[in-house]
């Protein structure tokens, strides 16, 4: 009888701490999904924190092609309009006005306001 | 707490007062640092040898961890003036050795170094049904009157799980699989209905060990594990189970743990003494 | 792993190769890109890969059964479990490395079926220093301090390979080993600073392995035996360093360590040449090389026996899986 069947590729990701997104780790063998999980955890995160794991069978994911990687993937350095750096020139005008610049420190350090 | 007052101990000193009591704790402890050391014991001569890479890799994990379990109980004997961990695991006669007989049974045919033709449903069968004991006997010990015994089951109790549910899959995969195989497990739940009886014991202080709340009675305890088995397989063998060779609990055991032991102190009596 | 290699006849299909799509990979491994198992590569830069990385990965595999031996017997509980740790690691890189050859064969049709049978056949050779006995505990120590030191020179020279998988297996690889060297000084120094037994065990142990040692790098040139790939590659770009350079890396880093201990090379003219800048040592046999990696050495048939074994007595495990297992 044939034992090829046994040897299925599955990608194993996990996730490190509540914070953390999921991460790839690598790839491993195993013959269906559950078998897959259950060796993923003490073969890659032997020594890490882990509080998730995922397994995909890798015939499951649609990654790009050795082409569309090469045409997608690069990009016209033109989009300051998408990113901060395209509005830099606020933090002088702020700066006349005496109002300080709502930058991405400064947004993100309001994780609580004023209690009524 | 529940328990009355006067039953929770919290230290060696204080279990050394009373003797019976005493001696009730150190054959538990025994029974569950001898099973676990034997169990990892075991584990450890497949190391290398399991049907795949990534189950050997993963498979050596819960072999580290059971026999971590096995320090951590040799650890609460050195404590109450056993002696070292080292001696304990590595320099004990036979007939003072409290693991179960079943737990000690070679892997399969030849040697670890030399034609081993290891037997992957023992393996799964035995795993299996040892850690569905482990898991029960440890669930108990949790709320144990000895509580430095107590907290050391609530943290292994952290990892066994996975245990667990690694030998369950394997066993509910190939169970459920093939005629062959489901024929290969058959064949070992068979032999280890004839053997596994003594896992279930609690040996001589059995019955101190219920009275003072170290432990559950040893009728619950197989009550509890018959009843998970059974979930599992549908339906238990007919015969009941039996101690083919006798009880490890008191002390009896056959020559596979003559093998075992002249493997894991090979080193050890090579230089008596010698810090390695 | 060093670059002496013979692997069975090359079975692959040959790329029509297009000097403008060469021009373009060699560009991108200059400009130091990593390649993908899926972008366009050469045929002679797949070949070269998959022999060395199958050879690297089935070396661990196999590297794991002489330290195996001494796993059951370890002297204590701590060392029991260094040990399991240890060997289990090197399990998991030749997992890892066996990943990314299987990936690399895969437009052959080949898998990991194929190259354990490969192994088992001879067609597929594993590293010298895994042909050899391991005699006393001495050994365990020795394996993970000085074999595994040697591992470390010729892996951490590859960190940088064009090779994107094969790096990214080298990075985890490689942190790993950081454990397995104290692993194995804790082993040699325990065994060093002990009792007289136990100082007479180490230096036998080091008088044994010291020729597998110094072959561990591979011969210096292909002159020695006739075939070497190191020159392949160096220019692909996989590793930095020819095999000399490799084992004088080695030197430079263990000897005075050596010698620290107390301990002694089976070798009355190792010197330092401050002239030339470099180690003078006499050269093992390389003879006695070319007949331990063609599977003749002191323990191949032992090794490749309990390989054998534990491969087709676990066949039904993989048969009974490989039907679609429905729900769970």
């Amino acid at each position: 009888m044939e034992e090829t069947n046994f040897y299925q590729e599955y990608e194993v990701f996990s996730k490190k701490s509540v914070k953390a997104p999921i991460q790839h780790q690598f790839s491993l063998l195993a013959p269906n999904e559950e078998m897959a999980l259950s060796m993923a955890l003490e073969n890659f995160m032997r020594r890490e924190d882990v509080l998730d794991v995922w397994v995909v069978k890798r015939e499951n994911i649609r990654r790009m092609t050795s082409e569309e990687r090469t045409n997608w993937t690069k990009r016209l350095d033109n989009k300051d309009y998408r990113k901060t750096k395209g509005y830099g020139y606020l933090r002088q005008k702020w700066k006349e006005k005496e109002q300080g610049m709502l930058d991405e420190k400064e947004i993100m350090s309001w994780k609580e306001v004023k209690k009524k | 707490m529940e328990r009355g007052e006067e039953k929770v101990i919290t230290s060696a000193e204080q279990a050394k007062q009373d003797p019976t009591y005493l001696q009730a704790l150190k054959e538990l402890l025994y029974q569950l640092a001898d099973d676990d050391f034997l169990v990892s014991f075991r584990g450890s001569e497949w190391l290398g040898l399991a049907p795949h890479i990534e189950e050997d890799v993963a498979f050596s994990s819960i072999t580290q961890n059971t026999m971590g379990h096995a320090l951590l109980f040799y650890q609460l004997l050195e404590e109450l003036g056993e002696g070292k961990v080292d001696v304990l695991a590595h320099d004990r006669k036979p007939s003072e050795r409290k693991n179960a007989i079943y737990l000690e049974k070679k892997n399969g045919e030849g040697h670890y170094t030399e034609e081993p033709y290891y037997d992957w449903a023992l393996t799964v069968v035995r795993n299996y049904f040892y850690e569905t004991f482990k898991k029960i006997k440890l669930e108990a010990i949790t709320k144990s009157s000895y509580q430095p015994l107590a907290n050391v089951a609530g943290k292994v109790l952290m990892e066994q799980p996975y245990h667990l549910a690694h030998w369950k899959l394997w066993f509910e995969q190939l169970y459920n699989s093939t005629d062959d195989a489901r024929a290969r497990l058959q064949t070992r739940i068979a032999e280890a209905w004839e053997e596994f009886g003594d896992v279930l014991e609690l040996g001589p202080y059995a019955t101190e060990m219920a009275h003072f709340e170290l432990m559950i009675s040893e009728v619950e305890l197989r009550d509890r594990w018959l009843e998970e088995i059974e979930l599992m397989l549908g339906t238990l063998p007919s015969r009941t189970l039996g101690k083919k060779y006798g009880s490890g609990r008191e002390g009896e055991h056959t020559s596979d743990l003559d093998q075992a032991i002249e493997i894991f102190q090979d080193v050890y009596v090579s230089d008596e003494g010698a810090v390695w | 792993m060093y670059n002496y290699l013979e692997y069975g006849s090359s079975d692959a299909p040959r790329n029509h190769e297009d000097p403008e799509q060469y021009d373009r990979f060699m560009a991108r491994i200059e400009a130091g890109e990593k390649i993908e198992a899926d972008d366009w590569m050469p045929d002679d830069y797949r070949q070269g890969l998959i022999k060395l990385i199958s050879m690297h990965g089935i070396s661990e595999i196999m590297g794991a059964l002489p330290e195996k031996e001494w796993v059951p017997k370890a002297p204590t509980l701590k060392r029991k479990l260094g040990i399991m740790a240890k060997v289990q690691d090197e399990m998991g890189h030749g997992q890892l490395l066996l990943r990314v050859a299987e990936d690399l064969m895969k437009p052959y049709g080949k898998t990991r079926k194929d190259l354990i049978e490969n192994l088992l056949s001879g067609d597929l050779k594993f590293h010298n220093v895994f042909h050899m006995p391991t005699k006393t505990w001495a050994d365990a120590g020795m394996v993970g301090w000085l074999v595994d030191g040697a591992a470390i020179i010729s892996q951490t020279n590859m960190l940088d390979a064009s090779y994107g998988p094969y790096q990214r297996a080298l990075q985890r690889i490689c942190q790993e080993e950081v454990f397995h060297a104290q692993h194995g000084e804790a082993i040699i120094m325990a065994l060093a600073e002990g009792s007289d037994h136990q100082r007479e065990i180490l230096q036998e142990s080091l008088n044994r392995w010291w020729p597998s040692l110094l072959m561990f790098f591979g011969p210096a040139s292909a002159d020695t035996t006739g075939s070497s790939k190191q020159d392949i590659m160096i220019k692909y770009k996989i590793r930095k360093s020819n095999n000399e350079e490799l084992r004088q890396a080695f030197l430079d880093k263990y000897l005075p360590r050596v010698f620290s201990l107390g301990l002694t090379v089976p070798d009355e003219t190792v010197h330092y040449d401050e002239e030339q800048g470099q180690w003078v040592y006499q050269q093992p046999d390389w003879d006695e090389f070319k007949q331990i990696i063609k599977n003749k050495g002191p323990r191949s048939k032992e090794r490749l026996r309990l390989r054998q074994i534990a491969y087709e007595n676990n066949s039904w495990v993989r048969q009974a899986l490989s039907k679609e297992v429905v729900g769970s």
